[in-house]
């Protein structure tokens, strides 16, 4: 019995980056969220799957608590981030999100050029001078694979891109501020096959330097892209572990029966 | 799936052509109405529109004269109200969209209270400004009569901003405050942006409306005869005038009306077509 067959709030080998401590949330009295223990491996891709309503989204958007803006909605517990829990009052929901960065499932745009795009939050929370920010704007483009198809034309309207291209741009976005960690919430199921396997591949080469924590309902896109995956059901984790043994060699019954369709 | 011929398919085909006759036979109507109106103010106006209209005032009963003094007043009274209203009502229904998340019955009754104001009659906004700027001060004036024009305006673009703003989808919104952009800035940098030809038309709608509109002049601004001497003194518009005139027995002034109904008439349809025209062509822009 390795140390990764262990119930999934047993420590982790690996360097963590985000340590969620007895997790509840609450969702105007309905609890979504419970008891839930994770370690986020630094600088891995970790998948999080699960059927609908799983509370999957729901444990990613706590990651940069993007519940805050909206009423009725509670987190209890710790989420650690470096060792510093972000769900304190104390922690600045800004610099909160300029170190946990995250694209969506639609890809959104805003009605700003390619270029402005990007250099929006920039100019937002740096003082650049004009070649720095063309810089920044290639460097996060070029990141993204997104650089060489639309470098003649970064004066134009982010929305003239495709699908693929878009949600590119989304991901240059959200990595220009360089975040440490990257939150990606279903970001190919829009897309067509082939825009999806660039992203991963994309995802494959970001790895290294980012912690990339990526929410599917796709299995096989979870097995392609991420090291570690958990699995969630009805709110609970239930299962975590190395990619490869959750997917052969589940330790729990519930995970076999998701993973081998039997429901969800 | 049905054969193509059979009793219930002819019943079904007969059943839709009687909707579609009573539907197009609806539209005519209404279409008449309005053609009516519109060939019957150029008809009788079309005639009595020359230079002298722009450059003269009104004329006393029998002599020659314009309508200058009047529609600059109206285009001075509405630019004005605009200015006003619109701003205000912007703010207001940006609050509305994005900052009162967290108080629904605060929010959910200023909505209310907007949609009251919205079909107010307008005759008792303007006695309430009479009430407030023109008695309190012993005059009537143009200042007057653009307030009672921007509570006009007011709740339009309240309702119009409020309602674009809660068609941008939220993800932009997400997105936006994900980037650590604080809310305020979200709201004036991005979603405006976003909703802007909503807004847009929004604002020039509520100009249409007021363009056109009599009864809350008529004891705010009342009416001058010659050209206003400043903002604070009463001043011509070119419905009080068409109301005065059209009452009259003299011929002349008749066909001043006539003429300022027929300005009137053109400048709101070619507003409201205008900035529909807009709105819709930069959303056809957006999705190619």
């Amino acid at each position: 019995m390795n140390e990764l067959s262990r119930p999934a709030d047993a420590p982790h080998a690996l360097p963590t980056k985000i340590s969620v401590r007895g997790l509840d949330f609450y969702y105007n009295g309905h609890h979504a969220l419970k008891n839930i223990n994770l370690d986020i491996p630094d600088r891995k891709v970790t998948a999080i799957i699960g059927p609908s309503g799983c509370g999957k989204s729901t444990l990613l958007r706590v990651f940069n608590r993007i519940y805050a803006s909206y009423s009725g909605l509670e987190a209890t517990g710790q989420v650690l981030l470096d060792g510093e829990n972000i769900l304190a009052d104390e922690f600045s929901l800004n610099r909160l999100r300029t170190r946990v960065g995250m694209v969506f499932q639609k890809a959104v745009p805003f009605p700003l050029s390619i270029y402005d795009n990007i250099a929006y939050a920039l100019r937002h929370h740096l003082k650049l001078s004009r070649s720095q920010m063309d810089d920044r704007v290639e460097r996060a483009l070029t990141e993204a694979a997104l650089w060489s198809e639309v470098k003649d034309k970064l004066k134009t309207s982010g929305l003239s891109l495709s699908g693929g291209q878009q949600q590119r741009l989304c991901i240059a976005r959200a990595i220009a501020l360089r975040p440490q960690v990257l939150l990606l919430d279903e970001p190919t199921s829009a897309l067509d096959p082939i825009a999806t396997g660039r992203i991963e591949q994309l995802l494959n080469e970001l790895q290294g330097d980012y912690t990339i924590v990526i929410v599917t309902h796709n299995m096989q896109q979870a097995a392609r892209v991420s090291s570690h995956t958990a699995y969630m059901f009805l709110g609970e984790m239930i299962e975590f572990g190395v990619t490869g043994e959750l997917f052969t060699r589940p330790q729990r019954r519930q995970t076999e029966d998701y993973i081998t369709g039997r429901f969800g | 799936m049905s054969r193509a011929h059979g009793l219930r398919y002819r019943r079904r085909r007969l059943t839709d052509y009687v909707a579609r006759g009573l539907g197009t036979v609806a539209t005519l109507f209404g279409l008449f109405w309005l053609t009516w109106i519109l060939f019957g103010s150029l008809s009788q106006g079309l005639h009595a529109i020359n230079l002298a209209i722009f450059t003269q005032t009104t004329p006393p009963p029998g002599a020659e004269g314009g309508l200058a003094n009047a529609l600059l007043g109206s285009l001075m009274m509405s630019f004005l109200g605009v200015l006003i209203g619109a701003p205000v009502g912007i703010a207001a229904g940006s609050y509305l969209a994005e900052f009162a998340e967290r108080r629904p019955l605060w929010r959910e009754t200023i909505r209310f209270v907007n949609d009251i104001l919205l079909s107010a009659p307008s005759i008792v906004l303007g006695l309430f400004v009479y009430t407030l700027a023109v008695r309190s001060v012993g005059h009537f004036s143009g200042w007057a009569g653009s307030l009672a024009l921007a509570m006009i305006v007011l709740p339009v673009v309240v309702r119009t901003t409020d309602e674009t703003l809660r068609l941008v989808p939220n993800v932009m919104r997400e997105a936006a405050l994900s980037l650590g952009i604080p809310r305020w800035k979200v709201t004036v940098q991005v979603l405006y942006r976003a909703a802007a030809p909503g807004i847009l038309t929004g604002v020039l709608l509520g100009l249409a409306r007021i363009s056109g509109e009599t009864a809350p002049l008529l004891f705010t601004a009342l009416n001058n005869q010659y050209w206003a001497s400043s903002l604070d003194s009463p001043m011509a518009s070119v419905p009080v005038v068409i109301f005065q005139f059209a009452m009259s027995p003299y011929d002349n002034w008749h066909e001043l009306a006539w003429a300022g109904a027929f300005i009137v008439t053109a400048f709101v349809l070619l507003l409201s077509v205008g900035a529909r025209a807009f709105l819709l062509r930069n959303r056809v822009e957006a999705t190619s």
